[in-house]
């Protein structure tokens, strides 16, 4: 009889989300592989021809590498958002409101309060007011929940469809480029509020800023008592209120933070690529933040590696249409299966395989 | 009265936990009629004995004979099919529910309260069906706990502990209890590591000590000296108290006038007037659940006093401020792993929780380990070093532990809970001392369930009852003893 038993051994320092390592995730991928295998072939493809068609399409020309960086920058941002709130034991489902919202501040800055300033004052400008919208609407549900134990989960995630929905009424409304010829979008942002690009490509200066942060957020965990206290608070509620923590506080400023880092991911998509607020901005990178964050183990440094992973996929994925005619949605089945895999791959790396009866259960 | 077959019995069983053994080659006979008394200090395998006999765990050798045939319990819902039923220390009651409802709950079908009424009547076991569990005395819950197993026709009656959360006279009454219970042909065993609670109740005991019976069959209780017992359980000379002169007491540290506090869900307390003078321990006595936890957490700094007057060192403030003095006291709560530390992180971080280097915007993680490292020094703290988790500490070390840090705080006033609570021999008397050496500099209010301890302790005993304090003695009293349990047990008015 072969069974799982829980493992009793040593983790490292910062507890369960850090404890399977290596050895889960490698777990996590074979799962993901496993299950992405068994979509194809339901599908009526032949798997391996579906991950090189995969791997050729992220990774075979300089343009396909391009997307993928491009992607793998708003991915590290958001990544690091649900991250941050997750070390709390906090689940910040919004980053894909606060990235609408960010985009949307980036957007007022430029198209109207301060379209005729120069880059000096409008690039850091439309930055800041990314990512102030983003850590706004990111307080909502922080207040909700210090302040009335409304949950989390809920409320951020209700909210990114009213953020969505309050974006297109803006560019179907109020913000429409009047010589757009009726395309749901607004004008293009002055040129002065581009995020400028690595010369010769598409790549723009958000995937460093993404960097950026996360050597930022790794620095304040690591070393500031902000990250402390965060640490003590996600991993011991009752022994932060016995330090006299203001645990309501560092809640509320974790989520402004969050936030904030979601809403410059949006903000540098808008100044960086799309140049203005349209149909296809809201693309599902705060929901692929939550993936991200997982693979990375909610560690920091790990976030902009496994986001660059998920940009292959998603970059991969879209080349399996043109390639093997799959529907579309093969791309969301091989993220869940990853979520799944990262999920089954700690619970698995917490336990170890016992061969033999019950009655060995504990025995040496 | 006395059989051949025991109604259960165990031969060889041996029970272990990764590299540790908790039981070897354990026998035990439990015979219809007699009470047994497990005793032994803590950690020497009490509890995981009566675990396995009550089915949570299995063992690992050795065989469960119940009325001289071998079985086996996958869990503790197949063993009190068989008739062997646990009171654990921690009652597995629902308490917003009636007592009627919870035996509802146990038996798997709706009990009446006339139902509930005839069971107590038929097992002698006092209940009121119709009252809700939150509002009953610890005493009662236990009942509660014992009827329900009576329900299911146990014959096997185990306990752990069931004395520690009562009143000395609700622990009488319970030992009364069981004495009917065995006379109705029941085993009836409970686990104790009070040395006076044998005597009055047990008809036979037997001794553990890490993991081995080192005693067996002794009795009548009764006859027992309790200093061979000590010696029985502990292997040696148990630690002689400490009785060196006090020093003389000094000027006043904390003095609260009419504290008022605690949550809607514990006991609160009301009414509190205390002193504290540098160089005393003062120490309150109460049985579990009459407000001294909300009171001490309010000292601490962690909750707020309601209402109140408090002069901390001279100095006037209305109590309700006192939380903004949590950096003034030093604060040893009840609960060591998940309110004192965080168990998965390690020692340095829990440092760092309420020391002075953790205050900064850049906390000195540096120095903290420093400071953790001397204080596995000085306090002779088994651990690894400063990363290791507090989770990987035994109890004893994590209160030495807490207690270096909080010490070195030298805060003029320390609040500590319960900080010799389930600690074995050793460990207590080490802690003992520490408190004892902390007074020497600084005002100490001390929490305790034990009577013993805080006249051993303290240099004033106050008794803690119903939320308000009963009453201040002087340990040096004659009679000192009997009248703190009195108080404890509401017998007696201030």
């Amino acid at each position: 009889m072969i069974r799982l038993v829980p493992r009793h051994d040593q983790g490292a320092r910062h507890g369960p989300a850090a404890r399977g390592g290596l050895w889960a995730l490698a777990l996590a991928l074979v799962l993901a592989l496993v299950s992405g295998a068994m979509a194809f072939s339901l599908l009526g493809a032949d798997f391996l021809q579906a991950y090189a068609a995969m791997a050729s399409g992220a990774l075979g020309s300089a343009q396909a590498r391009m997307d993928v960086l491009l992607k793998a920058g708003p991915l590290t941002l958001t990544g690091l958002a649900v991250a941050l709130c997750c070390r709390l034991k906090h689940w910040n489902i919004g980053a894909e409101g606060q990235f609408v919202l960010g985009a949307v501040g980036a957007g007022l800055l430029g198209l109207r309060l301060l379209p005729d300033a120069g880059p000096w004052l409008l690039l850091p400008g439309c930055l800041l007011a990314g990512a102030l919208f983003g850590a706004l609407w990111a307080a909502v549900p922080a207040l909700l929940r210090t302040r009335c134990g409304v949950n989390e989960i809920l409320s951020t995630l209700l909210l990114n469809y009213v953020a969505i929905i309050f974006m297109e009424h803006l560019y179907f409304g109020p913000w429409r480029d009047p010589a757009g010829f009726g395309f749901p979008g607004t004008a293009e942002l002055p040129a002065a509020a581009w995020l400028p690009l690595w010369p010769g490509t598409r790549l723009h200066l958000g995937l460093a800023l993404a960097l950026l942060c996360a050597l930022l957020l790794w620095l304040a965990q690591e070393r500031t008592r902000y990250g402390f206290q965060c640490r003590v608070l996600g991993q011991s509620p009752e022994a932060a209120r016995y330090a006299g923590f203001r645990v309501d506080r560092i809640t509320l400023v974790s989520f402004l933070f969050s936030g904030a880092l979601a809403g410059l991911a949006g903000a540098c998509e808008v100044l960086g690529a799309q140049h203005r607020l349209q149909d296809g901005l809201a693309s599902g990178f705060g929901f692929d933040g939550i993936i991200v964050a997982f693979l990375a183990r909610l560690h920091p440094l790990g976030v902009p590696a496994a986001a660059l992973f998920l940009a292959v996929i998603l970059v991969g994925g879209d080349q399996l249409q043109t390639a093997l005619g799959l529907p579309g949605a093969v791309v969301r089945i091989l993220e869940a299966a990853l979520l799944f895999g990262v999920l089954a791959g700690d619970w698995l790396a917490g336990r170890r395989l016992v061969v033999g009866s019950r009655e060995a259960d504990h025995a040496g | 009265m006395t059989q051949t077959t025991p109604l259960l019995a165990c031969r060889g069983l041996t029970k272990r936990f990764g590299p540790f053994t908790a039981n070897a080659a354990v026998d035990l006979d439990l015979f219809a009629g007699r009470v047994h008394a497990l005793l032994g200090e803590n950690g020497a395998g009490k509890s995981t004995l009566m675990h396995m006999l009550s089915g949570r765990y299995r063992p690992d050798a050795g065989s469960i004979l119940l009325q001289g045939q071998p079985v086996r319990f996958a869990s503790p819902a197949q063993s009190l099919r068989r008739g062997i039923g646990m009171v654990h220390q921690r009652f597995l009651l629902v308490e917003p529910l009636t007592v009627a409802e919870n035996l509802s709950l146990g038996l798997g079908r709706l009990v009446s309260a006339a139902e509930v009424r005839d069971l107590s009547q038929r097992f002698g076991v006092a209940v009121d069906p119709v009252r809700r569990v939150e509002d009953l005395s610890m005493g009662e819950r236990q009942r509660v706990e014992i009827l329900k197993l009576l329900a299911r026709d146990a014959m096997v009656l185990i306990l752990d502990e069931p004395a520690s959360v009562l009143a000395p006279e609700e622990a009488r009454e319970l030992y009364a209890l069981l004495r009917v219970l065995a006379r109705d042909g029941r085993a009836v065993v409970f686990i104790s590591h009070k040395l006076e609670e044998i005597g009055r109740s047990a008809d036979e005991v037997t001794v553990l000590r890490r993991g081995r019976v080192v005693a067996r069959g002794l009795a009548p209780a009764s006859d027992l000296d309790p200093a061979d017992l000590a010696r029985l359980m502990t292997g040696g000379e148990p630690a002689p108290v400490d009785q060196s002169a006090r020093p003389e007491p000094g000027e006043v540290v904390f003095a609260g006038t009419g504290l008022v506090g605690g949550d809607s869900r514990g006991m609160g307390f009301s009414g509190i007037d205390l002193t504290v003078r540098r160089g005393e321990i003062f120490a309150v006595v109460g049985v579990a659940g009459n407000g001294q936890e909300d009171l001490a957490a309010a000292l601490g700094g962690v909750r707020p006093f309601a209402a109140g007057e408090i002069t901390f060192l001279g100095q006037g403030l209305p109590a309700q401020r006192w939380g903004g003095h949590r950096r003034a006291v030093a604060y040893v709560p009840e609960d060591r792993h998940g309110r004192a530390t965080a168990p998965d992180l390690d020692l340095t971080d829990n440092y760092l929780l309420t020391a002075a280097c953790g205050a900064g915007f850049l906390p000195d993680f540096a120095e903290a380990g420093r400071r953790v490292r001397r204080a596995l020094e000085a306090f002779r703290i088994a651990a690894p070093g400063p990363g290791a988790r507090a989770r990987q500490l035994s109890g004893g070390n994590l209160q030495k532990f807490i207690l270096a840090r909080e010490l070195d705080r030298e805060a003029p006033l320390l609040v500590a809970e319960q900080p010799t609570q389930g600690l074995d021999v050793a460990a207590l008397a080490e802690i003992q001392a520490v408190l004892r050496r902390a007074a020497s500099d600084r005002a100490v209010i001390l929490f305790t369930g034990d009577p013993e301890e805080a006249l051993a302790l303290g240099s004033r005993v106050a008794v803690m009852y119903r939320g308000r304090l009963a009453g201040t003695l002087d340990p040096a009293d004659p009679g000192a003893l009997d009248r703190v349990g009195r108080l404890m047990a509401g017998l007696e008015a201030a």
